[in-house]
C-alpha cells in the first residue's frame, strides 16, 4: 500500500501543473498581502481596519476552499480511473497486492499531497497577512483543519467515484455535488429563517450526503473574530443566510458523522473496485 | 497428494459473460509446467479475456481454474507470475529503472537484491543503457521491451505474454524468441498469445486454438499438424496425362506454376517425379513439406467455402 501511496504522491507532484500551482500560490499570497496592506492603510481608525481584514480573510478563505475543492477533485478523479483508462493497472494489479491496498494507497498518496499543500499554502497566507498587518484570525489552526477536511472530503468523493466511472465524469460529478452542497447550505439557512421545515430537512439531508459546506462553515466560524459573532447575535438568525457568517461551529455529532462519511465513501470505492473487471 | 507439481494452468469450462454477450464460454485447457504454450485465435475470440481471468484482473462467470496449483487471483501465487499486456502502458513520468523498482517492491524482492535484479531484467531486454531515461521518451518498441523486463522480473514460474512482439522490429522479434526459449530452459512456463503463427510454430511445444470463446483444438505442435504432408511442384507442360499422375498421389490445387498435392508423402517423391517424367512433364522444382500451423489454423477456423465465419456472437 505504501508503494502505491508513494508512487501516487510522486506522480501528482511531478506533473507540470505542480509548478504552475506553486507559482500561482506564491503570486496569490504576494498579491493578497499587498492588497491587505494597502486597504488597511486607507481605513482609519485601526479597529475598523481589523473588521475589514477579518471579512477579507473569510472571503480569501472561501476562494481558497473552492480552489482546494476543485484541485482535490482534479487530483483524485484520475488517480484510479485514469490508470484504468490508460491501462497502467493491467501491469500493476496482477502483482501480489489487494485491490483494497491499491485504493487505500491511492487515497493516502493524494490525500497527503492535498493536505500538505492546503496546510502550507494556508499557513503561508495567514502568516503573510499577520506579518504585514498584524491581523491573525482567532483560531487559524482550526480553520486550516476544516479547510483540509473539506478538501479531503472532495478528494475522497472524486477518488471513490473514479473506482467505477471515467475520470472526467468522476471529477465533474464530484464538483456538481460540491456545488449542490453549497447551495443546499444557503437554501437551508433561508429555510431556517423562514421556518420552512420541508426545505430545511431536504437541505440537511444534502448536507449529510455532501458534508463539504458544513465543513466550510466550520472554517468560517474559526476565522470569525468575536465582534462578528456579537454582530450576528444582534441580527438574530437572519445572519446565517449568509454563507460567510456563521453563529456556531459544526456539532460534535456532525463531526462524528463526517468521520463515518469518509469511511463509508472510501469503503464504497474499495468495494466497487474489488468487484470491477479491468 | 501426488509428488508431481500441479500444472502451470488448468481450466475447466471457464466462462465469462459481459451482459448478454459471452466473451468466453468454454475454456478447458491444461498448460504443463516449463512449457511454452501458444494460445491462438482470431480477433475477438476471447484470448485476452482468458488471460485476464487467469491473472485475476476479471472474474469468471462460471467454471473453475487453477494457476500454479492455486485458485484464480491467489495473492501469494501472483508473486510468481509475470505479465506483458497487449496494450502495455507504464508510468511515463518515471525513469525505466524506477518503474522496475516499483514492481520489484510489489513482488517483494529483498532490498539487497533489487538493484541487481533490475539491472539483469533491463540488460536482458536490451535496455541496460537506457535505464535512467524517462519511459515517456521511449519508442513503442522500447516500451514493449520494458514491459517484457517487468514481466521477467523476479524469475517468475509462469509468464503471460500477450502479443509480445506487436511493436518490435525483426531484430526485436528474434530477441524475444531467445528470451522465451531462455524462460523455458530455466523451467518457467510461458503462455503466449500471438497472431504470428510462424513465430508460435517456432517456439511453442503445445498450442490451443480458441474461437468464439471456446477451445476448438489443442495439443502438441506435432499433434496439431498431424502426419498430413504436402508435396509442391513447379512444372510446365502438365497436360491431362500429367494432371492424372498428380491426382494419383493426392488432392491437387494450383497456384500459378506451382501445384500442391495434399496427402503426398516425402517417400512418394521419387515415384511421383518418375511418373511425371514418363508423362513428358518438365519439372523445375519439387519440395516436400508438412502443413504449416497457419494452414491448420485456417482449416480450423475457415469453412470449406473459404469465407470466414461471422465473428459476432
Amino acid at each position: 500500500m505504501l508503494a502505491i501511496a508513494w508512487l501516487s504522491l510522486r506522480e501528482t507532484a511531478s506533473r507540470r501543473f505542480a509548478w504552475i500551482v506553486a507559482i500561482g500560490t506564491a503570486l496569490a499570497v504576494g498579491l493578497s498581502t499587498w492588497g491587505f496592506v494597502k486597504l488597511g492603510a486607507s481605513v482609519q481608525p485601526r479597529a475598523a481596519a481589523a473588521g475589514l481584514e477579518a471579512g477579507l480573510v473569510i472571503f480569501l478563505g472561501f476562494s481558497f476552499s473552492v480552489v482546494l475543492a476543485i484541485g482535490a477533485a482534479f487530483v483524485a478523479a484520475p488517480a484510479i480511473a485514469g490508470e484504468v483508462e490508460r491501462g497502467i493497472v493491467l501491469a500493476v494489479l496482477p502483482r501480489p497486492i489487494s485491490r483494497t491496498a491499491y485504493v487505500f494507497g491511492k487515497w493516502l498518496g493524494t490525500s497527503a499531497l492535498v493536505a500538505a499543500y492546503a496546510l502550507v499554502a494556508g499557513a503561508l497566507e495567514l502568516s503573510a497577512i499577520d506579518v504585514s498587518t498584524g491581523y491573525l484570525p482567532p483560531r487559524p489552526f482550526l480553520a486550516l483543519a476544516y479547510l483540509v477536511a473539506e478538501a479531503l472530503a472532495m478528494l475522497t468523493l472524486a477518488l471513490s467515484l473514479g473506482t467505477r466511472l471515467p475520470a472526467i465524469a468522476s471529477g465533474i460529478l464530484a464538483l456538481a455535488l460540491f456545488g449542490a452542497g453549497w447551495l443546499a447550505g444557503i437554501a437551508g439557512a433561508i429555510a431556517r429563517s423562514l421556518g420552512n421545515a420541508a426545505i430545511l430537512h431536504a437541505t440537511t439531508v444534502v448536507g449529510l450526503i455532501v458534508p463539504t459546506d458544513v465543513l466550510w462553515r466550520g472554517a468560517v466560524f474559526a476565522l470569525e473574530p468575536a465582534m462578528f459573532l456579537v454582530a450576528q447575535d444582534d441580527l438574530g438568525s437572519g445572519a446565517s443566510r449568509n454563507p460567510f457568517a456563521v453563529a456556531a461551529p459544526p456539532t460534535t455529532a456532525f463531526l462524528v458523522w463526517t468521520a463515518l462519511w469518509f469511511v463509508a465513501v472510501l469503503g464504497i470505492g474499495v468495494a466497487n473496485f474489488a468487484r470491477r473487471d479491468v | 497428494m501426488s509428488g508431481s507439481p500441479p500444472a502451470a494452468i488448468e481450466t475447466a469450462a471457464l466462462a465469462k459473460r459481459f451482459g448478454a454477450k459471452a466473451a468466453l464460454h468454454d475454456l478447458t485447457l491444461t498448460v504443463p509446467r516449463g512449457e511454452i504454450f501458444g494460445f491462438l485465435g482470431p480477433n475477438g475470440a476471447g484470448k485476452t479475456t482468458a488471460v485476464k481471468l487467469l491473472l485475476g484482473l476479471a472474474r469468471p462467470t462460471s467454471g473453475t481454474a487453477t494457476v500454479l496449483g492455486a485458485p484464480l487471483g491467489d495473492r501469494e501465487t501472483r508473486r510468481k507470475i509475470g505479465y506483458l499486456p497487449e496494450l502495455f502502458r507504464y508510468q511515463e513520468w518515471l525513469p525505466a529503472r524506477e518503474v522496475l523498482a516499483f514492481h520489484a517492491r510489489l513482488i517483494g524482492i529483498p532490498h539487497a537484491r533489487r538493484k541487481a535484479a533490475i539491472a539483469d531484467a533491463l540488460d536482458g531486454v536490451g535496455l541496460g543503457d537506457r535505464r535512467g531515461d524517462l519511459v515517456g521518451t521511449f519508442s513503442k518498441g522500447m516500451q514493449q521491451r520494458l514491459g517484457l523486463a517487468i514481466a521477467l522480473l523476479g524469475e517468475p514460474d509462469l509468464v503471460f505474454l500477450d502479443e509480445p512482439t506487436s511493436a518490435l522490429d525483426p531484430v526485436g522479434r528474434h530477441d524475444v524468441r531467445a528470451i522465451i526459449e531462455g524462460l523455458a530452459a530455466r523451467g518457467a512456463a510461458v503462455f503466449l498469445n500471438s497472431h504470428l503463427l510462424t513465430e508460435v510454430e517456432r517456439v511453442c511445444r503445445r498450442v490451443a486454438v480458441v474461437d468464439r470463446g471456446a477451445v476448438v483444438a489443442q495439443g502438441s505442435i506435432d499433434q496439431m499438424l498431424g502426419t498430413r504432408s504436402i508435396v509442391r511442384l513447379r512444372v510446365d507442360g502438365l497436360g491431362a496425362r500429367g494432371r492424372a499422375v498428380l491426382e494419383r498421389f493426392g488432392t491437387v490445387t494450383q497456384d500459378g506454376a506451382w501445384y500442391a498435392i495434399d496427402g503426398a508423402r516425402d517417400a512418394d517423391v521419387p515415384d511421383l517425379v518418375a511418373a511425371l517424367v514418363g508423362a513428358d512433364v518438365r519439372i523445375h522444382a519439387v519440395e516436400s513439406t508438412r502443413a504449416t500451423l497457419e494452414e491448420r489454423f485456417l482449416q480450423l477456423l475457415v469453412p470449406a467455402d473459404g469465407v470466414a465465419r461471422d465473428r459476432v456472437a
